[in-house]
């Protein structure tokens, strides 16, 4: 089994210790991993702003990047990216028949990470362990586009030693929404608030997600307001917690 | 003011292959699960079930005497004055009018009335009957005509129908199909239950601009 | 009998603005004020959870929603590819049971016709049910200037809607229209319309509420309601309410008008029994509201009750537009107010903050698309995409994608602003070069340095103030992933 592996741009500049931890999980389950280096981003912030062209020109550089190697699979560690790619780049390139049918054949590989580690190899326990009470924050694009929820729930819930709780509005939107979160600031801080209310309410130390993009903002939020809740993505609670 | 010409002209219609993309989200409304669709075994009991859950009053009876009896009785618990009913041979079956009048109800019957507004308004109950009734949802179905005053079935702030229990149907589809096939009068109505309002800090209040104390006689 | 006051002075005085005129405030200063208001963000909470909680259980125990939502959306797509049709096939139906109708190009032909109708029959009072249409044209503040010499009283019907007349104030939910306005204030409006202390107790309130508007419905010259459908085969207009109001502005007054958006069609009669399933439902949790009535023509012979005339107004006013376009499924749309229950910033919003007689998603979708960008640039941006609309969405629109298409359409029309232009031509530029991004990146973790304090930045100019005024932002990391990637993981 060989992985392309897709390293969103933010995890790639600031929080590059989720792309380590992914790497090293697939490997640890046999997978052989490369990295295109040419990539850059999935084009995503453009897109959101409406700048579609600008979008479909960073999606060509993307396909480009991408098909120029061999892999079964790519793998992204965060849902609102494989979003992009697997569904969005069809819809950006819906007039162009050449690049639509190129982003056609290519979305049917674009898995998010937790989607791959279930559906594709079929692991459920990796036998990780992480001590804690956490809850789960699954990003909007992953839990509605790639329908992709339980997942990421059952994957946590072999965690050895992690107490995985319910908390309230588990389904509301986290703020974040790219440039919405500048656009909108107090709107965006408002929705952030009402996730940590959840949280607290949970009483949960630990806040995990799949998308790191949530995360930032969550964890933004949650250490302005002097919270030192423990904040992972995903794939660093598979491998062991690694926090960096 | 455009004439009917230019507006319909004037719409265009480049008709589009449409682009329904069913989600992929895991709201329960669309993820029709294991889900087994119940038949209504015995419509006239769950009709009364369903009006129930909604505070409205449903009770059987074997003939027309008994549902003569509960009326009879509504009148007396409410202290009613005054009773306007539709114009229909079934209530002239039911003959309440005698009896109420004796126990001191004037009855009103919606025929050559000079002003509905007069009598509809200042009666304490309203009498009709009821073209079908709707298991699923207790809901009752009339309709208008000669006979029968829509006002009967709102103005008055108590309400009661009395149904053949023969006409109780199953579910809304079916309703609606009865008049897909058969043609419409000017009006039809589903009534469901008492009227109700949440606007004042969603508390519930009961009896907005219509009846809120409803009793549905199923006859049979 | 009250005795006639002017309009401006009469209990029934609506001056309400439409919430566009305040397009100088940009959304998130309109919903600065309602984050900052914790009553309002209780009462939002409290409706929207009960709602959605109602409205799951029943959809969930109702074992064909998923294909009544995939039959929904299809009627609606035939019904407007062939809406011109359906519409001459709606008018001659009416005529046929002997009903008026008049095609309004937009807001202004209605207040016409209405106007002139309720002079030649020297109409005093009018009656109204809840209709979003007559708000989007305010129809009864133009009634009531453009035809100030009739004396118009004008009166809002649904409890909410009247209270909201009352105060001078405006809905604020498709479905709950005073949902931000609490008792105290409903107490106070209702108390001064009383001329004496009302007790601030739902029963009192309501309970004059019905005396009271007795009052009007029973001297009513001419009802106006809305329509929730309009049947094209049969000339039917179906209204649904849970109140009753609807039931008694079409049997009292002896003239009914309805105000029809032009997409309100559906072709058969048989087409209700998907949408009637649907519509409560998604709407209230309710199986069916109170009163669903299908008005099929004026009153019957021998009926004596009943309009003896129907007027119905199909109206455009930039519906048609939207035909065959890549926005169409906006105008599929059945007013249910699901979309408002789900979304997470209506949540913290309400429905004022959109400046719009809609609201909600459903709102930061047709406002500019009725209304143009000029007057709703903002409301496109309102949103985090986070789909939960479409989700709910009970005909399927997917309005999370919609409103991806109107930002796209003000960045083609040049209403993105110069400063965004140059970003992103920026970012493409970059992001299209990876040596470019690489020298890009490692100039950022240069010029942070100065920025950076204990693991987090401090606060940053610019657009990104917007960041850091409320939350901390992580600063680049020492060693990017493809540099740690370079030297072996």
């Amino acid at each position: 089994m060989r992985v392309a592996l897709f390293v969103p741009c933010y995890v790639d500049l600031i929080k590059p210790e989720v792309g380590v931890s992914v790497v090293r999980v697939l490997r640890r389950l046999g997978v052989d991993v490369i990295y295109p280096e040419g990539q850059t981003c999935c084009g995503q912030p453009a897109f959101n702003s409406g700048f579609f062209d600008e979008a479909r020109a960073v999606g060509r550089h993307f396909l480009e990047v991408f098909e120029r190697e061999r892999f079964d699979y790519v793998v992204c560690p965060s849902g609102s990216c494989t979003t992009m790619v697997s569904h969005y780049y069809p819809f950006i390139f819906k007039d162009l028949p050449e690049e639509r049918e190129r982003s056609e054949g290519f979305a049917e590989r674009v898995r998010e990470f937790s989607d791959f580690l279930v559906n594709v190899l079929g692991v459920k326990d990796l036998g990780a362990r992480l001590e804690g009470k956490a809850v789960f924050h699954c990003g909007c694009h992953q839990r509605r586009e790639l329908g992709v929820l339980d997942e990421p729930y059952g994957l946590l819930r072999n965690v050895e030693g992690l107490d995985l709780v319910d908390w309230q509005n588990e389904e509301l939107c986290c703020g974040f929404g790219g440039t919405f979160s500048v656009k909108m600031p107090d709107v965006s801080t408002a929705m952030a608030d009402e996730k940590i209310k959840a949280l607290d309410e949970s009483g949960a130390d630990t806040l995990i997600s799949g998308d790191s993009s949530c995360l930032m903002h969550l964890e933004g939020r949650l250490r302005r307001k002097g919270h030192d809740t423990r904040v992972l993505h995903l794939a660093q609670v598979l491998d062991d917690g690694k926090a960096g | 003011m455009p004439g009917r010409t230019e507006f319909l002209q004037s719409i265009r219609h480049r008709t589009r292959a449409g682009r329904y993309k069913p989600t992929n989200a895991p709201d329960v409304a669309w993820t029709g699960e294991s889900r087994e669709g119940e038949q209504i075994e015995d419509p006239p009991a769950r009709f009364i079930e369903e009006l129930e859950a909604l505070g409205g009053h449903a009770k059987r009876v074997g003939d027309w005497e008994g549902a003569r009896e509960y009326v009879l009785e509504l009148a007396r618990e409410r202290g009613a004055k005054l009773l306007v009913r539709w114009d229909v041979d079934e209530l002239e079956t039911l003959g309440v009018d005698g009896p109420l009048s004796d126990a001191g109800t004037e009855v009103a019957v919606w025929r050559e009335l000079a002003d509905f507004k007069e009598v509809a308004g200042k009666a304490d109950i309203g009498l009709s009957t009821a073209a079908w009734a709707v298991a699923e949802t207790g809901t009752l179905v009339l309709e208008g005509g000669t006979g029968r005053g829509r006002s009967v079935t709102l103005l008055p702030p108590t309400y009661v129908a009395v149904v053949p229990v023969n006409r109780v149907m199953r579910t809304v589809p079916e309703a609606i199909e009865k008049y897909a096939a058969n043609g419409l009068p000017a009006n039809v109505s589903f009534h469901t239950g008492p009227s109700r309002s949440g606007d004042i800090e969603m508390a519930l209040f009961v009896g907005m601009h219509g009846p809120g104390d409803v009793h549905v006689i199923l006859v049979g | 009998m009250e005795t006639r006051k002017p309009a401006r002075e009469r209990e029934t005085d609506d001056r309400r603005d439409e919430g566009i005129s305040s397009g100088v405030e940009g959304f998130n200063d309109r919903a600065r004020r309602a984050v900052a208001d914790q009553r309002l963000h209780d009462s939002i909470e409290v409706f929207t959870h009960k709602s959605v909680a109602g409205r799951n259980a029943v959809l969930d125990a109702l074992p064909e929603a998923p294909e009544l939502r995939e039959r929904a959306y299809r009627i609606k797509q035939e019904t407007m590819a062939h809406l011109d049709r359906y519409l001459e096939q709606m008018a001659d139906a009416v005529e046929a049971r002997s009903g008026n109708v008049f095609f309004a190009t937009d807001g202004e032909d209605v207040v016409r016709y209405i106007g002139d109708l309720a002079r030649s029959k020297g109409a005093k009072v009018i009656t109204k049910s809840k209709s979003m249409a007559t708000e989007e044209i305010e129809l009864n503040k133009r009634l009531e200037e453009d035809y100030a010499d009739l004396d118009l009283e004008i009166v809002e019907t649904d409890l909410g809607e009247w209270i909201a007349q009352l105060a001078g104030d405006t809905p604020s939910h498709i479905v709950g229209p005073i949902l931000h306005m609490n008792r105290k204030r409903i107490t106070e409006v209702l108390s001064r319309t009383a001329g004496e202390e009302l007790p601030p107790d739902v029963e009192a309130l309501g309970s004059f509420a019905r005396r009271r508007l007795r009052e009007k419905f029973l001297t009513a010259d001419i009802g106006i309601t809305g329509a929730n459908f309009g049947v094209a085969e049969t000339g039917t207009v179906v209204t649904v309410t849970n109140e009753g109001n609807a039931r008694l502005v079409t049997s009292v007054p002896p003239v009914h008008v309805v105000v029809m958006g032009i997409e309100k069609l559906v072709p058969c009669f048989e087409d209700l029994s998907v949408f009637v399933r649907l519509l409560a439902r998604s709407s209230t949790g309710q199986k069916l509201s109170v009163y669903t009535n299908f008005i099929t023509g004026p009153r019957q012979t021998g009926e004596l009750d009943g309009a003896e005339e129907l007027h119905l107004i199909l109206m455009d006013n930039g519906r048609s537009k939207l035909l065959g376009t890549e926005f169409e499924e906006a105008l599929y749309c059945i007013r249910c107010g699901a979309c408002l229950n789900v979304c997470p910033v209506y949540r913290q919003t309400g429905g004022h903050a959109y400046g719009s007689t809609y609201s909600g998603p459903i709102g930061a979708v047709i406002t500019p698309l009725l209304k143009g960008h000029d007057e709703a640039k903002d409301l496109p941006y309102a949103s985090s995409l986070c789909g939960a609309c479409w989700e709910a969405c009970p005909v399927g629109i997917p309005l999370h994608d919609l409103l991806l298409k109107l930002r796209n359409q003000q960045v083609e029309e040049g209403l993105a602003g110069k400063a965004q232009e140059i970003a992103f031509k920026g970012f493409e530029s970059t992001m299209k070069r990876p040596v470019l991004y690489n020298i890009s990146s490692r100039a950022g973790r240069l010029a942070q340095k100065p920025l950076e304090k204990d693991g987090s930045m401090r606060p940053l100019p610019g657009p990104l103030s917007a960041w850091t005024d409320s939350r901390e932002m992580p600063p680049l990391a020492a060693k990017s992933f493809r540099e740690l990637w370079k030297e072996g993981i």
